[in-house]
């Protein structure tokens, strides 16, 4: 196990090193640090307008998000084992022909990703939080708490989504059915005690109140969660010879009407029969927003009339631009090589997808519109979640090119990408709480989208694909 | 006969790595030509140039009358490609991948075409597999189908016989013969020599990035000697140089 998962690590840290540069790639966890460390001054301001509580409680949320994000985007449904191990972890895949059983390479791979990304993201998180504790009068227990409570977050999310991928390849009705029973449970909670179930995640309340007893519960729990999803997970059998009727032709038909048929046409059949179109939509998107709605609608009372709706509809525009990288990932650019294809061409056929796929946002945004009691604003709401999707994929691709999932770990990609979300973020944010209609404004933010794409393209031509 | 593929002082290094150094070389239309060379010695990196898909970092190509490094685009439009390693996307069936590559290359009555490379690579009965399902072999048969599917007047080909048994690789020896038979021309990177002494007309030795040899199989023949030793005797004096 430990020859493996050490090989596993150094295989990672290689392949995001190798892309862009050793010192550039760690300077990454670097910049986590600095920016929370100067963010932790800001702290004092930022109670004036939120108590501390709810700031705590919405860093645990990011840290589950963060959780489910990270383990969604390495293991979706029965094209895990292909796509994951055999591309891009050769590793893990040279290790099937070993002595090895898929499931003890599933664990170690499980526990790499968990550990590796801890380092990467949430130590330094902590770490930049500990660095300031004395400069801000925090104790320091309470910020070595804190590091602890959020990396128990951080795996609850990891953990969770391991256990629903592998529910996911063997049965989709019991994941419906799991779905539903944790929903209605949620649902019973609050109907009994009339609290949002959200203040009863274990990490916050073990933060609040710390006890020995309750730090072992919430660690049985998530090695509970990770036990059961080595167990149910199921590799692909390889080698199956099934049969399937065509679905190209008929899918190019209906896409006549947009650039590029052919391709656009490749990437729904793709997402259709790899299970990756539902499996991403369910874990890379419905599932970290519905956290995100929990805890967010916990400090309603703090923000303006609307407000909620719109920081959601903001937020959910962040996650959807991420569909850009869902259909990057799935194929790399050597299945082109032998065709006419410029990867300018690939990056505008991959936006086409990403702008019909911006209905699962659209329809989304409709539904917490209209469940939140304010489908009157349905249509702000949809159009400024919509045109910062569109921005922020803009920036992706100019940035990452076909590769968003590799390059957003270069500290330069990613500090711009921040740079340029975060105002845009900045400005319409406090647009829509001014007043909700302004948010059409937002519509102007497919002005620098197109530009960026544009760009994105005569940029990435004149570089040679790497085939990631 | 005219040259369809020139190639003057090419290079192309991968940061430290020189993998094409300063070669020069020219095919003729209609020849069967093999670029021969051990493992890493930059058969594969040539490919790559000369069909656009990476750019050289010195030196100048053309490919039918193309220059690879600002027109590679036109150049993979005119020519057929086979890529070192078979990978047509995952989940598309056999049959769709070959509707695929016609949509891209527009081509007319891709059905009939492709029912045509079913039944001479004999792989029919796996039209409907998803890609990521078929076994080495059926995949290379794709590849080479997807290749030669919009007749090119040439074709590039990295290693096409690699992963097929010895009825296939006669099945696909024929063809390739009678392919440069009708005036078309094959450009076949492999270190197959016995392959590359059977059908190429002429040939060139590749050699950690350098040019050790090019010139007609004939001359061996007249010589007296084979290809097989002819470029372990080439390739073991220059290793040791």
């Amino acid at each position: 196990m430990p020859e493996l998962f050490m090989r596993m690590m150094k295989e990672e840290w290689r392949l995001h090193s190798t892309m862009f540069g050793q010192i550039s790639f760690a300077l990454f966890p670097v910049m986590i640090f600095g920016i929370v460390f100067m963010g932790s001054f800001l702290l004092p301001l930022m109670h004036s307008a939120l108590p501390l509580g709810n700031i705590t409680l919405i860093t645990h949320a990011m840290f589950l998000v963060l959780g489910i994000m990270v383990g969604g985007f390495g293991l979706l449904g029965n094209e895990m084992m292909n796509r994951r191990f055999g591309q891009a972890s050769f590793l893990a895949y040279s290790a099937r022909s070993l002595p090895l059983s898929e499931r003890f390479i599933f664990a170690n791979f499980v526990i790499k990703d968990t550990v590796y990304y801890f380092f990467l993201w949430v130590l330094p998180f902590g770490a930049g939080y500990i660095a300031a504790a004395p400069f801000t009068e925090t104790p320091l227990q309470r910020a070595f708490l804190l590091l602890l409570t959020l990396s128990l977050s951080f795996m609850a999310g990891l953990c969770t989504v391991f256990l629903l991928s592998s529910l996911y390849v063997r049965s989709k009705l019991a994941l419906v059915l799991l779905g539903a029973a944790v929903g209605a449970g949620f649902f019973a909670i609050f109907l009994a005690t009339g609290i949002n179930p959200a203040l009863y995640f274990p990490p916050y309340l073990l933060y609040h109140s710390f006890s020995l007893p309750g730090l072992i519960a919430s660690c049985a729990v998530l090695a509970g969660l990770f036990i059961i999803s080595v167990i149910l997970f199921s590799p692909e059998q390889t080698g199956r010879t099934a049969t399937h009727k065509d679905l190209f032709l008929p899918v190019q038909k209906r896409l006549a009407g947009l650039p590029n048929p052919p391709l656009v046409a490749k990437d729904f059949v793709d997402l259709h029969r790899s299970g990756i179109g539902i499996g991403q939509t369910l874990f890379s998107f419905v599932a970290p927003l519905i956290v995100i709605w929990f805890f967010l609608s916990l400090v309603r009372s703090y923000l303006p009339p609307h407000g909620l709706l719109f920081l959601f509809a903001m937020i959910s525009g962040v996650i959807a631009s991420t569909i850009y990288t869902w259909v990057t990932e799935f194929d790399n650019f050597s299945h082109y090589s032998c065709l006419p294809v410029a990867v300018s061409t690939l990056i505008g056929s991959k936006m086409t997808t990403f702008a019909i796929l911006q209905v699962i946002p659209a329809v989304f945004i409709s539904l917490a519109a209209a469940f939140s009691g304010e489908a009157a604003l349905i249509l702000p709401a949809v159009v400024l979640c919509i045109s910062f999707s569109f921005y922020a994929a803009g920036v992706m691709a100019f940035l990452c090119g076909l590769s968003p999932s590799v390059l957003v770990y270069d500290v330069k990609v990613l500090f711009t990408y921040l740079v340029l979300d975060g105002l845009v973020f900045a400005v319409f944010s406090a647009l829509a709480f001014a007043n909700p209609w302004y948010a059409l404004a937002s519509l102007l933010l497919f002005i620098p989208a197109l530009l960026m794409v544009k760009a994105a393209k005569r940029r990435w031509d004149t570089v040679d694909p790497t085939g990631f | 006969m005219s040259p369809v593929l020139e190639v003057a002082d090419l290079s192309k290094a991968y940061g430290d790595v020189t993998a094409v150094d300063h070669v020069s070389l020219s095919v003729d239309e209609g020849a069967l030509f093999g670029l021969l060379g051990p493992n890493g010695s930059g058969k594969t990196t040539m490919i790559k140039v000369l069909t656009g898909q990476i750019r050289p970092t010195g030196g100048s190509a053309r490919v039918l009358g193309l220059d690879v490094e600002r027109e590679g685009l036109k150049v993979r439009e005119r020519v057929g490609i086979i890529p070192e390693q078979e990978s047509p996307p995952s989940f598309l069936t056999a049959m769709e991948y070959l509707e695929f590559v016609g949509a891209v290359r527009k081509l007319q009555d891709i059905g009939e075409k492709a029912e045509y490379w079913f039944d001479l690579l004999e792989f029919g009965d796996k039209k409907h597999v998803l890609c990521k399902d078929l076994s080495r072999g059926t995949r290379q048969k794709l590849m080479f189908a997807q290749a030669f599917i919009h007749e090119p007047v040439l074709a590039l080909i990295d290693e096409p016989l690699i992963n097929f048994d010895p009825v296939m690789q006669d099945v696909v020896k024929g063809y390739l013969s009678e392919y440069v038979r009708k005036g078309k021309t094959i450009f076949l990177s492999t270190h197959i020599l016995e392959v590359a002494e059977e059908i190429c007309s002429s040939f060139a030795i590749l050699h950690s990035g350098k040019l050790l040899h090019a010139g007609p199989v004939a001359d061996l023949t007249a010589r007296g000697t084979h290809l097989p030793e002819f470029f372990l005797s080439l390739v073991r004096k220059d290793h040791h140089a």
